[in-house]
């Protein structure tokens, strides 16, 4: 990182999340941070998955986006992350954190048809 | 030689933004009610499509990221999802008509039953879909599509005034007789504009220069490729509505179907060119359905982060796939329940206009950021003012096209 400081809201929420091999695994949905007045504030892990960007929705649309996409979602320590540029990059495979899992799940429909790859 | 190949996802991209089903009869409609009076609303939205088409495709060639993800990046979350929630709509309702078309156009030549030849169709894309790669689908759809050249052909041979063909290109409103008509006019003054501005022309666009690996080396290859699809698109546009202003307005016919398109054909150049017309239409139709619904998976993985891209084995990018595939599914039983395919597509254009600005918007920010794109890719001047021009352009006709599709009652005036 070449700035002295980093711009959390632009430079890290809401952008993409890429494991070691470069594989996209999310995005950064929302991020966790501890501390509170008067001490450090500290950003602390990612949060990555629906349960974590349905939430920063207006009250109302929470529970249909929920209700859509689902609740789940994997946190993803801070030293995990290696790299911040366009994407958020991270030290180890999407398997390892936890994340892409519903791909996983739907690649298993597809297994069955012909030329799935 | 890959310089020409790579002209295919230009030509694909504006064949399915300009001569998809719903345009096909807009244009012809246009022409058989104001003549050549809204020629220059093309030319308008051809700069506008161009445009943005370079920036998203340079900024993709650039940094690598796609449209739905500066999206979400630059317009947050709550704005990009109603974005998402909007374009994928258009997305839906788009391919519904193109399936529709796709089925008007086999019972043409067979007579067989249209819901029957609406699953065949469905069954096509899907397999063709799944069965080729990004390339081919290029080549194949962009290649044959251009069998829709066979129009210009008969535009040519209709004999029109060029003069006044030319007289069309002056922006400007004709002397109409009623209030209502001069509504009517802005209706399909912005209904044009939306048309040939369609927000999925630079989703499928710029996901398709990743789809085929362009770096920042492509960037001069990038410009040369949006302005030849675009102006092609563009060129057909305009042939389709000189056909219509010269076959269909001396008899005050307003035609609805694109059989009827394809009659202009016919009348000038005999049997083998209405198969020509119709075999461009078979393919332009295939190819916005394709476009358009690999543009609904492009988007709602680019904005939740997941694997996407046709070039990833189907099962290293499920959800993608399955996204299209639904898709695909869902428009085909819309159109099985017997709605008419050229009015889904007629509202869906309307109401893509709405979302121009929010797709437009940061593109266009992004394109012209020099801390991300480098001195040397950023946007020039040029670029920056004539994006800020078409923002505004796009955004009043946001403003318009709803309360204008509600008074003149979808155009029926």
């Amino acid at each position: 990182m070449k700035d002295e400081f980093l711009d959390l809201v632009r430079q890290v929420l809401d952008h993409e999340v890429v494991d070691s091999n470069n594989l996209p695994c999310g995005m950064v949905d929302d991020l966790e941070v501890s501390g509170g007045p008067g001490g450090e504030l500290r950003v602390t892990a990612l949060l990555v998955g629906a349960g974590a960007w349905t939430r920063r929705l207006p009250s109302g649309f929470e529970g249909l986006a929920a209700f859509i996409f689902g609740r789940q979602q994997t946190r993803v320590p801070w030293s995990e992350v290696e790299t911040v540029t366009e994407r958020v990059k991270l030290r180890s495979r999407a398997e390892e954190l936890g994340l892409g899992g519903a791909d996983r799940k739907a690649a298993k429909i597809l297994e069955k048809v012909p030329g799935s790859g | 030689m890959k310089n020409i190949v790579e002209l295919f996802l230009g030509i694909l991209t504006a064949m399915g933004g300009f001569v998809e089903v719903g345009e096909l009869v807009f244009s012809v409609d246009a022409g058989a009610k104001f003549g050549f009076r809204l020629l220059w609303v093309v030319a308008l939205g051809t700069l506008g499509i161009t445009v943005f088409c370079e920036m998203a495709g340079r900024v993709a060639a650039v940094k690598g990221q796609p449209v739905f993800n500066l999206i979400r990046e630059r317009a947050g979350l709550n704005a990009g999802l109603v974005t998402l929630v909007a374009a994928n709509l258009v997305n839906l309702l788009t391919c519904t008509a193109e399936i529709g078309g796709i089925a008007l156009v086999w019972q043409l030549l067979s007579g067989w039953p249209y819901r029957w030849l609406a699953l065949g169709a469905l069954g096509f894309l899907l397999l063709v879909v799944w069965v080729l790669s990004f390339q081919w689908i290029e080549r194949v759809f962009g290649l044959l599509g251009l069998l829709m050249c066979t129009y210009l052909a008969a535009a040519y041979y209709l004999r029109p005034n060029w003069g006044e063909v030319a007289a069309g290109f002056v922006p400007g409103v004709p002397h109409l007789e009623s209030s209502s008509e001069y509504l009517l006019f802005a209706y399909f003054a912005v209904a044009i504009l939306s048309s040939v501005m369609l927000p999925y022309e630079t989703y499928f666009y710029a996901s398709g220069a990743m789809e085929d690996g362009w770096n920042p080396g492509d960037v001069n290859l990038n410009r040369v490729i949006a302005i030849v699809g675009s102006v092609l698109g563009s060129v057909l546009a305009v042939a389709l509505v000189v056909c219509g202003a010269q076959v269909f307005r001396p008899h005050q016919i307003e035609p609805q179907l694109p059989g009827e398109a394809a009659l202009a054909a016919s009348l000038t150049l005999g049997r083998w060119g209405l198969l020509a017309a119709v075999g461009g239409m078979f393919f332009a139709f295939a190819g916005a359905a394709i476009e358009t619904s690999l543009s609904g998976a492009y988007n709602l993985a680019q904005f939740l982060g997941w694997p996407w891209g046709k070039y990833r084995p189907a099962r290293t990018a499920a959800r993608f796939s399955l996204t299209w595939i639904i898709t695909f599914v869902l428009a085909a039983l819309i159109i099985m329940t017997g709605v008419d395919p050229v009015s889904v597509v007629e509202y869906s254009i309307v109401f893509s206009v709405v979302i121009l600005p929010f797709t437009y918007f940061p593109v266009l920010v992004i394109a012209g950021d020099r801390r991300v794109m480098g001195e040397e890719h950023a946007n020039g001047w040029f670029a920056n003012a004539v994006g800020w021009f078409y923002l505004g352009i796009v955004t009043l006709a946001a403003l318009l096209a709803v309360p204008l599709l509600i008074v003149t009652r979808g155009g029926k005036g």
